[in-house]
């Protein structure tokens, strides 16, 4: 059910940590306080974190030390947050970005 | 997946096999390949493929040390305006 490592060969057991739960995409999942948005949803079958602004297709995880803005989400309103550093709290509201409107490039398909 | 269709910068989504085809059809350097692919002109400014850009400019042309190569641009990571100004930000 769960994708998480519960039980560690060195880290040992994952502790009774408070769960929270927060929003992404409008949609309600748990996850652990404090830890990262994109592990919490790693931890819930969630890989996709948002779609490239122009062909749309997939991103998630990419460095996941903060140094790739690939998972980049809008938090509570703010937007170009990273998932990977940003700890979750309870009643969070994550979107991820889609793909955005190329009204140029489109209009030049047909009559440039 | 055959190594063509790598993506080699994933802000701008730029295959290392049209980093390739640019670089042996104009012969370019890494600014100039840069410029024509878009390759590290994304959101992230370049910091997690321009050295893979760099390389694959190197392919086709003498690195020319007297000429500063794809380098970093201040502010070295995206910051909001809020952040800067504290507007808008608790």
């Amino acid at each position: 059910m769960t994708e998480r490592i519960l039980d560690h060969p060195v880290l040992g057991k994952l502790d009774a940590s408070p769960k929270v739960s927060f929003l992404f995409n409008g949609k309600e999942y748990e996850g652990i306080e404090n830890e990262p948005i994109a592990a919490a949803l790693l931890a819930n079958g969630v890989r996709t974190l948002r779609r490239h602004e122009e062909s749309g297709s997939p991103r998630g995880i990419y460095c996941n030390i903060g140094h790739c803005f690939e998972c980049r989400v809008t938090v509570d309103g703010v937007q170009g947050m990273r998932a990977c550093l940003t700890p979750v709290k309870d009643g969070m509201v994550v979107t991820g970005g889609g793909q955005l409107d190329a009204p140029v490039r489109d209009w030049r398909k047909n009559n440039g | 997946m055959a190594d063509k269709d790598m993506i080699i910068c994933r802000c701008e989504e730029v295959t290392y096999g049209e980093l390739v085809e640019t670089a042996e059809e104009y012969g370019c350097n890494a600014r100039e390949l840069k410029l024509r692919t878009r390759a590290g002109m994304g959101y992230c400014g370049g910091r997690t493929c321009r050295n893979m850009v760099d390389a694959v400019a190197c392919t086709v042309t003498e690195r020319d040390s007297t000429q500063v190569t794809l380098k970093y641009q201040p502010p070295v990571r995206p910051v909001h305006f809020g952040d800067l100004g504290a507007i808008g930000h608790d």
